[in-house]
């Protein structure tokens, strides 16, 4: 067991890498009630077509990672998982993401126990063509919930309208047509291939011991006794630079229309550190761009152009990379334009040192208030994990950037060639 | 004695509660300001807060006083108008870095209560009332917020539900107002209701962090400006029977899937003895995934993906939903009803007795690790008149017997049925 002291953090993580690949780590928390853990596959919606070192080529149909999160909790002894973990008074829940698939529980007692249950159920997968079947009827209530949600399909619209091969433009449950496609057997080849320890990580966070979590979690591992698994390759058709479409539009009855847009980036293959700090870089340009403190936000809102749900992200892989601007406007085509001139008029100028740091202190401020919740360590830590990064280094990272590199960004991330918008306006 | 972990003072009318503690990162400020929901302030109460979030005296300009927060380490700042029981609530709230992390030269929370305070009683105006165009922008703002309620149709048919079973009481009111009543505001009469709002409103102030009483106390002596009599209470909603006869409410729109609302009346409030048991009850029902909707509707039935119960006991009212394929109305609803009726017969397993009491011990013991849901939990007791320290609450659900879920159960009457379907008869 390794340890890693974050002084300025004044918080210290521990961590151990198994024989058979899993990655552990414990954050103690004192005075912490609640202990919150997951079980994490690097393992999502985009992963649709791969080969295990040694294996066949696969491609599997679209929604897979999401039904097998949802098959998981069937067990070959019946009794349902969820009625274990409430049995010793843990919550317990599981979501998929484009990248990993995360099962999880938070309790205040019996945290052994609820930690063996979750490595257990997790590592014990039970499919048959009946309980799959019954799947397919709440998921397919899942999917029609989502295309009912304007927020949803507006967001959903940008990155198919952003993406024209990559698998991340297909939605992460599926269509019901295409899960209808899903059998027991493409179940489990998907989780052979992705399931395996070496594939995924354990995060503990809360009021525990470091050393007797990772000597519990070893202790289970050691006696599955799991073989080892090459290398698992992932396969991604070429996408070209160019959006798909400029403007993507969806028809569902809204008061006024959603409208998002973004910047696709040209340039990706970026990982680990060089890719935070991109991804770092990035989120504070937008927020000197487009905060709520900032000129142009007071502008738009003043035009009634946006409300207060006006907002931007920005996300990141090696693979694909986009801004995402936007909220509920009366005229979609007028906030694009009026976008376009005041951007176009702050690229020239640049940011100032005054509004840069107090961008800063502000994104540092918000880190610092986040380490008070065991969730948003845990997903955080995760999500920078599987990127080969350091959540706990961010701190850092934000102090050592510069205006100079905030106003790079700024010129590089605003091409208009590289625009997609997506609305939903009522029929 | 406190049992809760605050500590409770009072100055200008306001109630103050501190739990000084080193365990977060941060202060946690929560400022409650609760006046009863009626039909004729309930439009100019809800629009005030958000006129003063635009600007105080100091930062009468939107981006400065936006500014002014972030230069606070980017203090976390938000507003929120809702309903508790027969009250319109507003909530203001700060979330400042404790200084032992970030180098500063005013302490935080003495910033943090100094912006908050004058944003609250020091307005930005002109000529004596709040400033024309912040009044315009605002007014357009809650009125889109009111009329966006639609796009999300989980929650517009949770709202439209209530809307229906307490159609004759003010709780049938939107927190957020009138759409109709929004136009006569102007910013004279606003400006009057608010100092009257602000004089005569029950008001709680909340500080979580690394401070004391004492030093609360004398930084809203020092940072807020009021004339305000003796601190206010709350008054306890009454419980009220159902209707006669079980209403059926059926609403057509561009859906693909339908949701099933159902509201029930539930006698039993958050003062009650029989708390405790009514919270099992619920949790039985529908308030986790072990419990007999969850099993049935979506687990054995695979009608849904979503399906709970929810019961307010600041209102006493319990809601069911669900979302559902538009032709299997009828076969969900009868599925729920049947769940509804073994659980009133006393059809209740040990095991899902003790799950149930076992997550809800879990939920409350979780809530100490949030500095605002400590908060949210002393003030949910000072609003329905009734102290009860976590730990009392948590050895009384502990001793509800089987018996005791059944007969809270049985207190549970169907008012309403809502439905919000798609256009063409499925």
């Amino acid at each position: 067991m390794e340890s890693i002291h974050y002084e300025r953090l004044q918080e210290t993580l521990y961590h151990e890498k198994l024989d058979n690949g899993l990655e552990v780590y414990v954050l103690p928390k004192e005075g912490f009630q609640k202990t919150y853990a997951i079980f994490a596959t690097r393992y999502g919606s985009v992963d649709n077509h791969f080969q295990v070192e040694g294996g066949e080529e696969i491609q599997v149909p679209d929604g897979i990672a999401h039904f097998l999160e949802h098959k998981m909790f069937e067990e070959p002894d019946g009794v349902d998982v969820f009625s274990k973990f409430s049995a010793k008074g843990a919550s317990a829940n599981a979501f998929t993401s484009f990248e990993q698939t995360v099962y999880l529980f938070s309790a205040t007692e019996q945290i052994e126990d609820n930690l063996d249950t979750l490595l257990n159920y997790v590592q014990n997968p039970y499919f048959t063509e009946e309980n799959v079947e019954k799947e397919k009827g709440i998921i397919g209530q899942e999917i029609q919930m989502y295309s009912d949600n304007p927020d949803w399909r507006v967001y959903y619209g940008l990155i198919e309208a952003m993406y024209q091969k990559h698998p991340v433009r297909i939605d992460i449950a599926g269509t019901i047509e295409s899960i209808s496609a899903i059998t027991k057997d493409t179940l489990y080849t998907c989780y052979n291939t992705f399931y395996h320890p070496s594939n995924m990580m354990v995060f503990v966070v809360g009021g525990v011991d470091a050393a007797e979590v990772i000597e519990q979690v070893r202790r289970n591992q050691d006696a599955k006794g799991i073989a080892p698994q090459g290398r698992i390759g992932r396969y991604f058709e070429e996408e070209p630079v160019a959006v798909g479409e400029p403007w993507h539009e969806v028809k569902l009855p809204v008061s006024q229309p959603k409208f998002l847009m973004g910047f696709k980036e040209k340039e990706v293959g970026l990982d680990g550190e060089a890719l935070q700090r991109h991804t770092l870089t990035t989120k504070l340009m937008l927020d000197l761009l487009l905060g709520n403190s900032t000129a142009l936000y007071q502008k738009l809102y003043d035009e009634d152009l946006i409300s207060d749900d006006f907002g931007y992200d920005y996300s990141a892989t090696p693979h694909y990379a986009y801004s995402m601007i936007g909220g509920d406007t009366k005229d979609p085509e007028l906030l694009v334009k009026r976008l376009k001139e005041e951007i176009g008029a702050i690229v020239e100028k640049g940011f100032t040192q005054e509004a840069f740091d107090r961008a800063v202190g502000k994104r540092i401020g918000s880190y610092l208030r986040s380490l008070n919740s065991p969730e948003s360590i845990a997903h955080e830590f995760m999500r920078y994990r599987f990127k080969n990064s350091d959540f706990f280094a961010v701190l850092g990272m934000y102090e050592a950037l510069t205006l100079d590199d905030v106003n790079r960004y700024l010129r590089a991330h605003i091409d208009w060639e590289q625009l997609a918008v997506s609305v939903v306006v009522s029929p | 004695m406190n049992t809760t972990g605050f500590e409770h003072g009072e100055i200008h009318g306001i109630r103050v509660h501190v739990m000084p503690t080193t365990r977060f990162k941060t202060f946690a400020i929560s400022l409650y300001l609760g006046v009863p929901l009626a039909e004729d302030t309930v439009t100019p109460t809800a629009l005030i807060p958000f006129i003063l979030r635009r600007g105080n005296e100091t930062y009468p300009e939107t981006t400065q006083f936006r500014e002014a927060l972030e230069d606070m380490y980017g203090a976390g700042f938000g507003l929120d108008v809702y309903k508790k029981g027969d009250y319109q609530l507003v909530q203001l709230r700060m979330d400042t870095i404790n200084d032992a992390f970030v180098s500063s030269n005013e302490p935080l929370l003495s910033r943090s209560l100094g912006f908050l305070g004058e944003t609250l009683t020091r307005p930005a105006l002109e000529e004596g009332a709040f400033r024309q165009k912040y009044v315009q922008a605002e007014r357009e703002n809650v009125r889109k917020r009111l009329e966006s309620i639609i796009d999300d149709k989980i929650r517009y048919a949770a709202e439209r539900c209530i809307q229906e079973m307490c159609k004759d009481e003010p709780y049938r009111l939107s927190p957020l107002g009138r759409l109709d009543a929004l136009d006569d505001l102007e910013r004279g009469g606003l400006y009057e209701w608010y100092r009257q709002w602000l004089s005569t409103c029950s008001f709680d102030l909340y500080v979580v962090g690394d401070t004391t009483l004492d030093e609360v106390i004398g930084l809203v002596e020092r940072h807020f400006h009021l004339e305000r009599g003796d601190a206010l209470t709350y008054t306890p909603a009454a419980a009220k029977p159902a209707s006669a006869e079980v209403r059926q409410v059926v609403e057509r729109m561009e859906v693909s899937q339908g949701k099933l609302n159902m509201g029930l009346r539930n006698p039993i409030m958050y003062g009650d003895d029989r708390y405790a048991a009514a919270l099992v009850a619920n949790g039985v029902l529908g308030g986790f995934p072990h419990s007999k909707l969850f099993m049935n509707v979506r687990e054995k039935e695979s009608l849904a993906y979503y399906v709970g119960s929810r019961f307010d006991p600041y209102k006493g009212i319990t809601t069911i939903q669900s979302g559902i394929e538009l032709q299997n109305f009828q076969k969900a609803l009868d599925i729920i009803r049947e769940q509804l009726a073994l659980l009133q017969a006393g059809e209740i397993s040990e095991s899902e007795i003790a799950q149930t009491k076992a997550l809800l011990r879990n939920d409350l013991l979780e809530s100490r690790d949030s500095a605002y849901q400590m908060i949210g939990y002393d003030f949910n007791g000072r609003f329905a008149g009734k102290e009860r320290s976590i730990d009392e609450l948590l050895e009384q659900v502990e001793a509800v017997t089987a018996d005791e879920i059944q007969a809270a159960a049985q207190l549970l009457e169907l008012d309403t049925i809502y439905f919000l379907t798609g256009e063409k008869e499925a």
